[in-house]
């Protein structure tokens, strides 16, 4: 029985969406046959984001309705054999589920794969309450901004109410030289107010743009830093203790991240 | 209810098929007599719709002439076919007489937007959308699509299943193109980008994509 975890932020813009194409690339890189759904149904963006627009045929909508069957709908990704996508459909709206069907439907899918993605859509209303009904661990993305800090501790909130304890933090676009000059929260502070386990810290990389513009998640790039993080992010899931998640102080953190910006740079 | 109609010839007095003479001269009372002062001088051709007897013809012409201010011209005729009857059976036997193979007759619904992602545009005949249609955006026609602009979206042709439908565009970037129960998709990467207008048919089981205008 593999596991359902879902990606969320309340906020848009965070890069949930960006989060789920390379944590689930991530797994796949690791050997783990993963299934992303899309559960924006309305505004989906993952296809677009790992590329895989132009091959859908049915999407989650069609599988709830029974329209198809739940193999027909799922998109075999053109790098990974063992990365699949559910695609949401576009032109519905997120009424067209409810969170009991989301429910069975995550359920099938973590028959068959070890990790079930699931991008939830920004907002708390339906779509939200649809993406997490299935899951059962979360991942809470925020940027270094009071508002989406202020809107994760929101959803915090929210799934701990629906019996999503304890669910893990995934800071990104961070500008470490900006957080240096004080002109961005720290890590500490976002800690501290949000009360939950870090799982990574994802550096502001135009390599991200790149590869989303061209619907390549970065983790399969080995000159991104952001890659980089995603992939420690994806290790750490798997159980792995990688270095710079027990972070002693925001100063060790920051001069190694200062480090392989270096190093990035060089090459 | 329009109670007159103008055709080239003139204007013509519409009479219901199940009025009797005192109800016609009622309604003419009622519809005429407001805006009397419009039709007066008019040129009546003549009555449509109901067959009168001679009795009847000559006390509304002579009522429509005296109280009205009108005059008709017509004399009285048995051939009270409605106009519109006529008409019609004259634009077939003009489609029929084309020197044509590829023409279609057909119901058509013609778009004049931008057509953006998450937008399902379905219709039982074809599709004529004048502008663009985005990616995400779907056309969706029992018969073909035609695209005066830039399809990026996902076209889907003869959705009931008629291998003859096609689809076609200006520019012709679609995401997917489906006819009948064929689907293929745009290449991987850009692809080539041409900027003739090009149009998808099935030849043998299979989606064609070519420019439908050769010498261009």
């Amino acid at each position: 029985m593999g596991e359902v975890i879902v990606i969320t932020s309340g906020k848009g813009g965070v890069g949930k969406t960006t989060t789920t194409a390379n944590i689930g690339t991530g797994f796949s890189l690791e050997g783990k046959s993963t299934v992303l759904v899309d559960a924006d149904i309305g505004l989906r963006n993952l296809d677009v984001v790992m590329g895989l627009e132009n091959r859908i045929v049915y999407d989650l909508v069609d599988v709830v309705d029974g329209v198809c069957r739940l193999r027909q709908a799922l998109i075999k990704d053109k790098r990974y054999s063992n990365l699949y996508l559910l695609p949401a459909a576009q032109t519905k709206d997120k009424n067209a589920v409810t969170p009991q069907q989301m429910q069975e439907l995550t359920s099938e899918l973590a028959k068959e794969f070890d990790y079930v993605i699931v991008d939830c859509p920004a907002g708390i209303e339906q779509g939200f309450k649809n993406a997490i009904a299935g899951a059962n661990k979360a991942i809470v993305v925020t940027t270094p901004e009071v508002s989406a800090v202020r809107d994760a501790d929101r959803i915090i909130g929210l799934l701990e109410a629906n019996g999503l304890r304890n669910p893990q933090l995934v800071i990104n676009r961070l500008r470490v030289d900006m957080v240096k000059r004080g002109d961005m929260m720290n890590i500490d502070d976002m800690i501290d107010i949000l009360a939950i386990e870090l799982l990574g810290v994802v550096p502001d990389d135009e390599h991200i743009i790149v590869s989303t513009n061209r619907g390549e998640p970065a983790v399969t790039n080995n000159d991104s830093i952001a890659g980089q993080a995603y992939r420690n992010i994806v290790k750490r899931i798997l159980g792995e203790d990688v270095p710079f998640m027990n972070l002693e102080s925001d100063q060790g953190f920051m001069s190694k991240l200062a480090k392989m910006f270096g190093f990035g740079k060089k090459k | 209810m329009r109670y007159v109609k103008g055709t080239k010839e003139g204007l013509y007095i519409l009479i219901k098929e199940d009025m009797d003479l005192d109800k016609i001269k009622d309604n003419l009372k009622d519809k005429i007599k407001p805006s009397k002062r419009f039709f007066e001088g008019a040129k009546i051709v003549n009555f449509k719709g109901k067959k009168l007897t001679r009795e009847e013809f000559d006390e509304l012409k002579d009522l429509v002439e005296n109280d009205y201010g009108m005059s008709v011209l017509g004399d009285y005729t048995q051939d009270t076919d409605l106009l519109s009857d006529k008409e019609e059976a004259k634009e077939n036997t003009a489609y029929e007489k084309l020197p044509y193979d590829n023409v279609i007759q057909d119901k058509v619904l013609m778009v004049r937007a931008t057509v953006r992602s998450g937008q399902l545009i379905e219709y039982n005949g074809n599709i004529v959308i004048i502008g663009d249609v985005n990616p995400g955006a779907q056309i969706k026609a029992t018969g073909s699509i035609v695209v005066m602009g830039t399809m990026r979206g996902v076209a889907h042709a003869g959705s009931n299943g008629d291998y003859g439908a096609f689809v076609s565009a200006l520019n012709l970037l679609p995401a997917q193109i489906r006819i009948g129960d064929i689907i293929t998709r745009s290449p991987d990467g850009l692809g080539i980008r041409t900027s003739v207008p090009e149009m998808a048919v099935v030849k043998r089981g299979l989606i064609l994509v070519e420019p439908y205008l050769p010498n261009r």
